[in-house]
């Protein structure tokens, strides 16, 4: 019974499009919760309740250092789906990087 | 349940060029080649048309390729393209997700972006299929059991 708990609350934590772009942006490091509001344009009451979800559902650990509150990943959690998405953002910052070297430099050199 | 990465890059040049370049098979031979490592294979073909596809493929030795193949559902020069990808690694991982890439230009310069979308929570289907599911299926034989031999 406890185990089907912790799956609704995994869920539920998931089934948010916020909290999954939370998490998305904590597979790229930590981030207080001022840094997660600001691209979404939420408040931070509305993040923090976000937050919290997360935490309660094991996706994220908080850490709170003077004023700043540090969210992170929590251990173990979504590894592989961020590993395949840090290798497939690689890839194309890869190309996107030999694409704009391509282009400004066959213009440079044509005029 | 999926995720999705965005990448996004200021060329200096105008919306036309970028596209052209980008979707050209003899400049994506020129462009996608590893700097790091000139001598890995390379190779790409593009059939730029709805339907058509884009296949890439690349590694260290002819053994040891990654593939790309990439279906083109719109096709907008020079604005915007979508398609679905297939990536496979060398080991046979595969991984089926959509891409679009727009092109966005201001005062001469093109914002390109790129959205690649469907990325699976590793976690969550782990966890149907080491927990979830094998809790559903004890639960359900014991509950056919139950009705078979009522105690």
């Amino acid at each position: 019974m406890v185990q089907f708990q912790a799956l609704d609350r995994t869920f539920s934590a998931l089934s948010d499009a916020t909290r999954r772009d939370i998490l998305e942006r904590l597979g790229r490091g930590p981030a207080s919760i001022s840094e997660l509001a600001r691209p979404s344009g939420m408040s931070l009451t509305g993040l923090k309740k976000h937050v919290k979800t997360l935490e309660a559902a094991g996706l994220v650990t908080t850490e709170k250092v003077g004023r700043t509150r540090t969210c992170r990943l929590a251990p173990g959690h979504l590894d592989d789906a961020m590993q395949w998405i840090a290798v497939h953002r690689r890839r194309w910052q890869r190309r996107l990087d030999g694409l704009a070297a391509y282009v400004e430099q066959t213009r440079g050199g044509t005029g | 349940m999926s995720y999705e990465l965005t990448v996004e890059r200021l060329i200096e040049a105008p919306a036309e060029v970028v596209f052209d370049a980008f979707t050209d098979p003899a400049a994506q031979r020129v462009w996608m080649r590893d700097r790091d490592d000139p001598g890995a294979i390379l190779e790409t073909e593009c059939d730029l048309r709805v339907g058509g596809a884009w296949v890439i493929a690349w590694g260290p030795s002819r053994d040891r390729l990654y593939r790309e193949t990439n279906v083109f559902q719109v096709v907008d020069r020079p604005r915007r393209l979508a398609m679905t990808t297939t990536s496979t690694t060398p080991d046979g991982d595969r991984l089926d997700t959509t891409t679009e890439v727009t092109f966005q230009e201001q005062d001469g310069k093109t914002r390109m972006t790129v959205v690649q979308r469907g990325f699976p929570t590793a976690e969550v289907r782990d966890y149907f299929a080491s927990t979830a599911w094998a809790n559903v299926l004890e639960a359900l034989d014991g509950f056919v059991r139950g009705k078979e031999q009522p105690a």
